[in-house]
């Protein structure tokens, strides 16, 4: 506590010092929790400069659009599109029905500085989220492979997250499928335009249930080829996404229970049932 | 040595006339609440017969009481590993069926049924479901309503004797049974006690009785399933089980439980014994013939000074130790050994004790007619109806030996009497049926007093409790002094007017 303390001290001396020496002249850089925030929160279907992953590639954002408009969408996407705001119904058309999800926990005062982070990566050369976070190696058949057995859960994801399987299902999943939490992932690779979008929607998902469970487990990047690879197979297939297989599944149910039940009363079948009765029922 | 106090008792089978008065005693007493209309702490059993609740005996499918390979003692129906799995379903417990659905009768049917041609009746009604039922089964079924080639035919003391022999049982002219009274045998060695997982059940440490803390109790049975006797019973409306606390309010004012006060026959006996614990886990690991004289090896001499020194030194109050010298049960189950604890291959050690009975006395058969003459006056006990074997499965463990010993005793005890006050048996007939049961005329003169004589006091030789000394080992009764007396329970509340 006290070394933490103290070495935050040197910190902030160093800053100043910088600050002094460069004179103060350049405007605030961003901080190392904005660009971690960038990456948890954003990064997953925006780029800056990388082109169009499920969102709008950012680059330039504030020659688009003024700061206070994207400090209102950033806040609040679905309301300002349900405004009737012509842009925002533009960009909701762009990204094909697909509304952008709220973030949790951001505040007026943390867009700002998202718009800031924005602002200066546009203005870089290349921006450190230009996208291609994963490597874009050629995917292989054993891509294939390794994806279908991360998804179906025969193979644990390294960081320990849980498998596709146990919320999502797909075309490809047979059997009694998937979970039903999420949606059928049948078509998520041609959904999201391919390996780009996908990949980095993977590699931090920004979903409400999906993004409190992998942000402490992400995904290894080798992993998420293997799954996009996968799911490309998968997409490529072209079958119907299959509805969950309802009245199979509860009959299934019944009858295991109905097993199992006769399984105990095999292997229970000399219990004590009666004592009086049966020996009644023996002597008369 | 650790030397306890046991209260124990004897029943006198010889005397039982199976009129059931303790069992009404003890119900209009202790279990005639909702909820244990179908216990029966004291209950009256025809021999043979399968007894309450049915074939209870049968360990091989109740589970009850200890089994030991003689280096271990294991508690048949659990155990440290099984107790958990079975919490929440008890296996072998006896169903409502294996008692008996209790009922009583719709006597206001007699008063209001309308005018007609025929007697009105009372139906009996389910005292469970209050509907009418068609009454199946009973708590001595046997004695109430017929029935023997199921009830007696079945008794699963009879089991083991040739199928000759069980033929015999039932024969007519040799039909035979006796009565057995039975109650809580507040065992040395309680498997109710080991059992139960809430350490409901407890041994009271100044004289033994058995008893279950209603407020600890969770109702699991376990202890119904482990206690042999099955003389716990579940209250399915308080979800908590309840056995025979021997009436121990009564004992402790000085007189004897519901049932020995009310009994008939005057066939019970009460009174302390010394015996030392100490002696306990290695005699419980004998083979089952050798049990009955484990059990007298355990129940010391309260006479002998090493013994009383020991007792003093437990602190053992000097007026028990004087009343386990008069103890009526020490002397016929240590001095006389006329008196055999039931079922001691349970290993529960029952500080219950019977006194076997001589069944029909008068039975020898000349030419087909029942011989009246004085010398076949009383048969051999080898020829009596109820086969040895069959009594020695219920009274010693399969050893006929123990068995024979004590009527045999009996027996020269009546000879003895029979010369003494009829005169038409010679002295060298009489004195010679003594020695042959290892008996003297002194001894015999003794049997006979208690057996037949007995006052109350003689047969209930109560111990003091000394709730006094043992209030103070709990607290402290100065405490109260200037706080109690006249007054309020609870403050009383100030009246607004």
């Amino acid at each position: 506590m006290d070394r933490k303390r103290r070495s935050s001290w040197r910190a902030t001396h160093w800053l100043a010092a910088f600050v002094l020496a460069t004179g103060g002249a350049e405007a605030q850089a961003p901080s190392e929790e904005t660009i971690q925030y960038f990456k948890q929160n954003c990064a997953s279907c925006h780029t800056i400069g990388g082109g169009r992953l499920a969102g709008p590639d950012l680059k330039g954002a504030l020659q688009r659009r003024d700061r206070d408009w994207l400090v209102r969408f950033v806040l609040d996407p679905k309301a300002l599109i349900d405004s009737g705001d012509s842009y925002a119904q533009g960009l909701l058309k762009e990204a094909r029905g697909v509304v952008m999800p709220s973030v949790p926990g951001l505040t007026r005062d943390r867009a700002g500085k998202l718009i800031d982070l924005v602002d200066a990566e546009s203005k870089l050369e290349r921006s450190q989220f230009a996208g291609a976070l994963v490597s874009d190696r050629p995917l292989t058949p054993a891509d294939a492979a390794l994806g279908a057995e991360l998804f179906r859960g025969t193979r644990r994801f390294a960081a320990g997250g849980p498998a596709c399987i146990s919320c999502h299902s797909n075309a490809a999943i047979g059997g009694l499928g998937g979970g039903l939490l999420g949606p059928d992932l049948t078509d998520a690779y041609s959904r999201l335009e391919g390996r780009k979008a996908l990949s980095a929607w993977l590699s931090a998902p920004p979903s409400p249930t999906m993004a409190p469970i992998y942000r402490s487990k992400p995904l290894d990047p080798d992993e998420v080829l293997a799954l996009v690879a996968w799911l490309q197979v998968v997409a490529e297939r072209g079958d119907e996404a299959r509805s969950p297989p309802m009245l199979g599944f509860t009959l299934a149910g019944i009858g295991g229970a109905a097993l199992i039940l006769v399984l105990f009363d095999f292997l229970w079948r000399r219990r004590f049932r009666d004592v009086r009765k049966s020996l009644v029922e023996r002597s008369t | 040595m650790d030397v306890r106090s046991q209260i124990s008792m004897l029943f006198h089978l010889d005397k039982c006339i199976g009129c059931h008065t303790c069992s009404i005693a003890c119900k209009n007493i202790w279990t005639d609440r909702e909820g244990t209309e179908y216990m029966w702490w004291n209950n009256v059993e025809t021999k043979p017969g399968t007894g309450f609740p049915t074939q209870w005996e049968d360990q091989s499918k109740y589970k009850g009481g200890w089994e030991s390979d003689g280096e271990t003692l294991k508690i048949k129906s659990t155990g440290k590993g099984r107790i958990v799995p079975n919490i929440f379903h008890n296996p072998n417990l006896p169903s409502l069926d294996d008692y008996y659905e209790p009922w009583t009768y719709k006597y206001s049917d007699l008063f209001n049924a309308p005018e007609g041609d025929d007697q009105p009746t009372a139906i009996p009604v389910s005292k469970i479901t209050g509907q009418p039922i068609d009454v199946k089964a009973g708590p001595n079924w046997d004695d109430d309503l017929g029935g023997s080639k199921i009830y007696a035919a079945n008794d699963p003391n009879a089991k083991k004797l040739s199928p000759e022999q069980q033929m015999q049982m039932t024969a007519i002219e040799r039909l035979v049974f006796f009565y057995l009274p039975r109650i809580c045998n507040h065992c040395l060695n309680p498997t109710c006690v080991a059992a139960c997982p809430s350490g409901a059940l407890y041994k009271r440490g100044e004289d033994g009785i058995v008893l279950l803390n209603q407020e600890r109790c969770r109702g699991w049975r376990a202890c119904v399933s482990a206690c042999p006797y099955k003389k716990t019973y579940f209250n399915w409306v308080t979800g908590k089980s309840e056995k025979c606390i021997l009436c121990f309010p009564r004992l402790e004012s000085g007189q004897a439980p519901a049932c020995f006060h009310s009994c008939v026959g005057r066939i019970r006996y009460l009174g302390n014994v010394l015996y030392d614990a100490d002696l306990l886990t290695e005699i419980a690991k004998r083979p089952d013939s050798e049990l009955v004289e484990a059990q007298r090896e355990m129940i010391l001499d309260p006479h002998d000074p090493a013994v009383i020194a020991a007792a003093r030194k437990n602190g053992i109050h000097e007026a028990v130790i004087e009343s386990a010298q008069r103890s009526p049960v020490y002397k016929f189950v240590k001095v006389w050994k006329i008196a055999l604890p039931p079922h001691v291959e349970f290993r529960t050690f029952p500080m219950l004790f019977y006194v076997p009975p001589l069944l029909p006395v008068m039975s020898t058969k000349v030419d087909g007619r029942l011989d009246n003459q004085t010398a076949g006056l009383f048969a051999e006990i080898d020829q009596a109806r109820a086969p040895m074997a069959y009594l020695a499965n219920l009274f010693s463990a399969g050893n006929e030996g123990k068995l024979r010993y004590a009527l045999k005793k009996q027996m020269a005890v009546r000879i003895s009497r029979r010369q003494a006050t009829v005169g038409d048996i010679s002295k060298e007939t009489a004195d010679r049926a003594l020695a042959e049961a290892d008996c003297t005329r002194e001894e015999a003169d003794e049997i006979y007093r208690l057996t037949a004589l007995a006052t109350e006091d003689e047969r209930f030789v109560i111990p003091p409790f000394q709730r006094e000394m043992a209030i103070e080992m709990v607290e402290d009764p100065q405490e109260w002094k200037q706080s109690a007396g006249f007054g309020f329970r609870t403050s009383p509340q100030a009246k607004r007017l």
